[in-house]
C-alpha cells in the first residue's frame, strides 16, 4: 500500500513538473530601419534572402523573404540594393513579415 | 665450487659492474644529445610560430586599413548619396477640332464679333521634352529631390504653338503648368522638395517644397510610368506642380498593407504685398486629405477630400493667347472636392498582366460675390446676364484598362465622363487640347505603348519606348478646365451666345512618341 502511493506521488510530481515546462516560445516581431546590402533569389524564384544593415547599429541582418509582392518588386528592381527598407520579421527564422520602403514626400 | 673458482666468477662480475655504467653513460650522452637537439628544434619552432604570428596580425591589421580606406572612398562616393536619372520624349501630335458658331465680345465699349463655326487644325506639331530627376540623401533620414524639365516646340521658343483662346488651361503658360506645355528650352524646376522621414523612429514624414502633384495615379499607366507610391497627388482631382508640403503617416496594420495618409497644403498663388489704396487680392491656397487604405500592387484604393480657398479669376500669364498678359484680380469664392477611386493589376489574365482603374470625383464651388472684368464669376454668370453666386456641384468618373503582353505590347482603352459644372485642378497634364480629366462631357481615349527588348544600363528602370494614341474629346458644354462663368450646354449654343473663349464641340488628338527613361 505504502509502495503504491509512493509510486502514485511521483507519478503526479512528474506529470506536474512535464506540464511546467514551456512550450517552445513563440517567436516575436522585430522590426528594423536598414539599406538593403544584397539581394539572394532562389533558383526557382519563390523565395528570397535579403541583408539589410541596420541604420542604428550597423549590423547585418538577414531577412527570408516569400511573398509575392515583395519577390516580384526584387525581380523588377523596384527594390534594390541600396534602397531603405523598413521590415518586420519574426525572430524566430527571420522570416519576413513586411518589407516596404520608408514612405516619404 | 672450489674458493678459486668463486674468487673468480667475483672478480668477474666486478669488472663487468665497472664497464656497465660507461656504457650507460654513453647512452645518457646520446640521449641528452638528442633532447638537447630537440630543444633547440622546438626552439626554433617556437621562433617560427611567434614570427608568424606576427606576420598574421600585421596581415589583419593591413587588412583592416585597407577596408576601412574602401568604407571611407565608399561612403564619399556619390552612388551611395546621389541618384542621377531622366527621361528624354519627342512628341508628334496631329490636332483637329469643331468649333460652334457664336459671339466673340471685343471689348465694354465696342460690339462683339460673329464668329462662324470652323475646323482648327495642327496637322503636325513636334515637340521635345527633357526631364534630369536628381535625389540626394543629405543626411540620415534627411532627403532632397528634385526634377528639372524643358518643354520645347520644335521651331519655337515660346507657348505660342500650344497656347489657343479655346480653353483657360491652354491660353498659356504659367506657375504651375511650367514644363508640362510646351514653352521654351529653358531648363525649369519642375519639383523640388526636402523629405524628413522616419520621425520619431515611425513611418511619418514631413516634405516641403515644389510638390509631385502632377502625373498622378491612375495617369502613369497610359505614360508608362511606375506608380507614383506614397508621393503624388490624384490626376482626376490635382494635376498642377504645387509649391507646399505634406506631413504623412503610413500606420503598420496587417489588415492593410501599405495603408497611408497624409495632410497637404499648397499656395496657388501669392498675391505679395497688400495694397494701400484698393482691397488686396488673396493668396489662393489649398489645403487636403489623402486616406489610402490599401496599397499593393493588386489593389490600391484612395480617398481625398482638398478644398481651394480664395480661387483667382485668372492665372498670372505673361503672354496669353489673347495677346496680352494676364494677372488675378480678385478672389472668386471657394471649392471643395472629393475623390475616391481604385486600381490594381490582375496577373496572368491570359498570357498577360490587366491593369484596371476607377476613380470618381465630385466638385462643389461657393462663389463670393466678386466678379471678374467681364461679369463672371466662380461658375457663375453669362456675359451680359451676371449671376447671383450660388454654390454649383459636379461630378466626372474616369476609368480604364491597360492589357501588358509578355512581348513589352501594352494595350490601353479610357474613358471619362464630366457633368456641367464639374471643374478640376489638372492643367499640368500632358493632353494637347486640354486637360482631359477637366471636360465637361465625354473622352475617349486608346493606346499602344512598344517597350525595345533593350537591357538596361544607366539604370535597373531604363527603358526605350514608342507610344501611339488617339483621343476624342466630346464637349457636352462649354468651359472645361474654366471655373469662371456658367457652363452652356454645346447643342444651345447659337450664333447669338456670347462666350468669352472660343467653343469647341469635338476634338481629336493622334499623338505618337519616342521615348527613353534612364
Amino acid at each position: 500500500m505504502r509502495k503504491n502511493l509512493t509510486q502514485l506521488l511521483v507519478s503526479i510530481a512528474l506529470a506536474s513538473a512535464a506540464l511546467t515546462v514551456s512550450p517552445i516560445a513563440s517567436a516575436d516581431d522585430v522590426k528594423m530601419v536598414g539599406v538593403v546590402t544584397k539581394i539572394k533569389m532562389a533558383a526557382d524564384g519563390k523565395s528570397a534572402q535579403a541583408t539589410l544593415k541596420d541604420v542604428k547599429s550597423g549590423e547585418a541582418v538577414t531577412i527570408n523573404i516569400t511573398d509575392d509582392e515583395t519577390l516580384d518588386k526584387f525581380k523588377d528592381k523596384r527594390i534594390q540594393d541600396g534602397d531603405e527598407i523598413r521590415a518586420k520579421f519574426d525572430s524566430n527564422g527571420n522570416k519576413s513579415k513586411s518589407f516596404k520602403k520608408t514612405a516619404g514626400c | 665450487m672450489s674458493r678459486n673458482t668463486i674468487t673468480r666468477n667475483l672478480l668477474a662480475t666486478l669488472i663487468a659492474g665497472l664497464f656497465m655504467p660507461v656504457g650507460a653513460q654513453a647512452a645518457d650522452a646520446d640521449l641528452l644529445k638528442k633532447i638537447e637537439a630537440l630543444t633547440q628544434q622546438l626552439e626554433q619552432l617556437k621562433a617560427q610560430v611567434q614570427a608568424s604570428q606576427e606576420a598574421s596580425r600585421q596581415a589583419v591589421a593591413a587588412v583592416g586599413e585597407v577596408k576601412e580606406k574602401v568604407q571611407k572612398n565608399e561612403d564619399r562616393s556619390t552612388e551611395k548619396w546621389l541618384t542621377i536619372g531622366g527621361d528624354y520624349q519627342f512628341r508628334v501630335d496631329s490636332l483637329s477640332g469643331e468649333t460652334k458658331a457664336f459671339l466673340m465680345p471685343t471689348g465694354l465699349t465696342t460690339p462683339p464679333v460673329s464668329v462662324p463655326s470652323y475646323k482648327p487644325k495642327n496637322e503636325t506639331l513636334y515637340t521635345n521634352r527633357f526631364g534630369l530627376d536628381l535625389n540626394a540623401k543629405a543626411t540620415q533620414d534627411v532627403s532632397v529631390t528634385a526634377r528639372l524639365m524643358m518643354y520645347k516646340t520644335f521651331g519655337n521658343n515660346d507657348d505660342n504653338a500650344t497656347s489657343g483662346p479655346y480653353f483657360a488651361d491652354r491660353v498659356g503658360v504659367f506657375d504651375g503648368t511650367l514644363g508640362h506645355v510646351p514653352s521654351s528650352s529653358y531648363l525649369n524646376v519642375d519639383r523640388v522638395y526636402a523629405t524628413w522621414s522616419n520621425i520619431a523612429d515611425q513611418e511619418i514624414w514631413f516634405s516641403v517644397g515644389r510638390r509631385p502633384s502632377t502625373h498622378g495615379a491612375p495617369s502613369n499607366l497610359r505614360t508608362n510610368a511606375p506608380r507614383p507610391g506614397t508621393g503624388g497627388t490624384p490626376a482626376l482631382l490635382v494635376d498642377y506642380a504645387f509649391d507646399g508640403m505634406t506631413l504623412g503617416w503610413a500606420p503598420d496594420i496587417d489588415a492593410l498593407p501599405g495603408a497611408y495618409g497624409k495632410i497637404c497644403y499648397g499656395r496657388g498663388f501669392e498675391s505679395g504685398y497688400s495694397s494701400p489704396l484698393t482691397n488686396s487680392i488673396k493668396d489662393t491656397d489649398m489645403v487636403g486629405i489623402s486616406v489610402v487604405p490599401i496599397d499593393t500592387d493588386a489593389l490600391r484604393v484612395w480617398t481625398q477630400w482638398n478644398r481651394g480657398m480664395n480661387i483667382f479669376d485668372s492665372p498670372k500669364l505673361y503672354a496669353s493667347a489673347f495677346g496680352m498678359s494676364m494677372q488675378p484680380t480678385t478672389n472668386l469664392g471657394d471649392i471643395d472636392w472629393f475623390g475616391a477611386g481604385a486600381m490594381g493589376t490582375v496577373k496572368k489574365l491570359g498570357p498577360g498582366d490587366l491593369n484596371w482603374f476607377a476613380d470618381v470625383g465630385l466638385s462643389m464651388t461657393h462663389p463670393n460675390s466678386n466678379m471678374n472684368a467681364m461679369g463672371l464669376g466662380l461658375l457663375t454668370g453669362v456675359l451680359g446676364s451676371p449671376e447671383a453666386a450660388n454654390d454649383k456641384t459636379g461630378t466626372a468618373f474616369y476609368f480604364g484598362l491597360r492589357y501588358d503582353l509578355p512581348s513589352k505590347t501594352k494595350l490601353g482603352l479610357e474613358f471619362n465622363h464630366g457633368s456641367k459644372n464639374w471643374i478640376t485642378f489638372a492643367p499640368a497634364s500632358s493632353d494637347s487640347w486640354t486637360s482631359k480629366v477637366g471636360t465637361r462631357g465625354n473622352v475617349y481615349e486608346a493606346y499602344l505603348i512598344q517597350e525595345l527588348d533593350k537591357k538596361p544600363i544607366s539604370s535597373a528602370q531604363a527603358k526605350t519606348f514608342f507610344r501611339l494614341g488617339f483621343q476624342y474629346y466630346d464637349f457636352q458644354y462649354t468651359g472645361s478646365n474654366n471655373w469662371v462663368g456658367t457652363p452652356v450646354k454645346m447643342s444651345n449654343v447659337t450664333g447669338a451666345t456670347m462666350l468669352p473663349m472660343i467653343p469647341l464641340s469635338k476634338a481629336y488628338n493622334a499623338y505618337a512618341t519616342f521615348e527613353v527613361k534612364f
